[in-house]
């Protein structure tokens, strides 16, 4: 099951190059990898689900950091600074 | 377990403050997760400056990075996950009790590890050649735009932490062959070998973001 686990996920990096709508296909294909690995590699799916939470919990939070901080950075009126 | 022969059972592995050893692994593994997600807001913070400078320089990313060769990129893909799937298979081993199984999984990871790194390291060093340095030394004119340096400090900042996280990986990994040898693991008692694969399967992940993000941008 792994080596195909594997296989499924070797196959998908190749089909998406060629894509032109490049951001939000290659983020859902690299969410897709990694949730394969996370959950089989890792055992989350037979695992405790406080583990889980964990995990997502950590996601959610990274989501608070990027989206507070794109309030900011996306509304500046002189957006650019000199770096 | 009966209740009067619990302290001469007592296995070598099991700290006295846990009931028994199901208990002292799950909650290593618990310990290993909080770690992990410390991990994940690590990084975080580099790929929120990944996403206000694309924000705020769209093109600059479509044309530097043209200068990464997604071919390499991608077998160091490759790589990675075929290291995940050996470290999975010397956890199984460590089930299975079956030690020289564990130690060459744990080998044959080590070697991907090193494959990884040599190939990172053939990439920096084409890039350095071409004074494509992060920051204040880029030197490079190949690119049009002014802000080129900003693209591959990122590229610099990301996919050097994440190198050193694999250097990491492998220093754990030789530790963990040194103490199998030893006859540290068994089927009762495998928690460093199951707690650095959650690592390395976290350093795998990462990668598995920073690779389209990085170089498949077209």
């Amino acid at each position: 099951m792994l080596f195909f686990l594997t296989f499924l996920t070797v196959a998908v990096t190749w089909i998406h190059i060629p894509e032109p709508w490049n951001v939000v296909v290659a983020i859902a294909i690299a969410v897709v990898k990694a949730t394969i690995v996370v959950a089989f590699f890792m055992n989350l799916w037979w695992d405790s689900r406080f583990n889980t939470i964990l995990l997502v919990m950590s996601i959610v939070f990274f989501m608070i950091l990027i989206g507070i901080t794109l309030l900011d950075t996306l509304f500046r009126v002189d957006p650019i600074p000199t770096f | 377990m009966s209740e009067t022969s619990a302290e001469t059972k007592h296995p070598a592995h099991l700290h006295h403050h846990f009931v028994d050893s199901d208990q002292q692994f799950e909650s290593s593994k618990m310990g290993m997760w909080i770690f992990l997600v410390t991990e994940i807001l690590f990084f975080g913070g580099l790929f929120a400056a990944y996403i206000v400078y694309r924000a705020w320089y769209p093109e600059l990313y479509l044309e530097a990075s043209q200068e990464l060769d997604a071919f390499w990129g991608a077998i160091n893909t490759f790589v990675l996950i075929g290291s995940s799937l050996t470290v999975a298979m010397a956890i199984r081993s460590a089930q299975l009790n079956q030690i020289r199984g564990l130690i060459i999984n744990l080998w044959i990871t080590i070697g991907l590890a090193c494959t990884f790194m040599v190939i990172k390291y053939f990439e920096y060093a084409e890039k350095l050649e071409k004074g494509i340095a992060p920051g204040i030394y880029y030197t490079y004119d190949g690119l049009e735009h002014e802000k080129a340096n900003i693209f591959f400090s990122i590229y610099y900042m990301m996919t050097g932490l994440h190198g050193l996280h694999v250097i990491i990986g492998i220093g754990l990994m030789l530790w963990l062959v040194w103490k199998a040898k030893r006859g540290a693991y068994h089927s009762e008692y495998y928690t460093p070998v199951e707690i650095t694969g959650l690592y390395w399967h976290l350093v795998d992940v990462i990668w598995i973001f920073l690779f389209p993000l990085l170089y498949l941008i077209d």
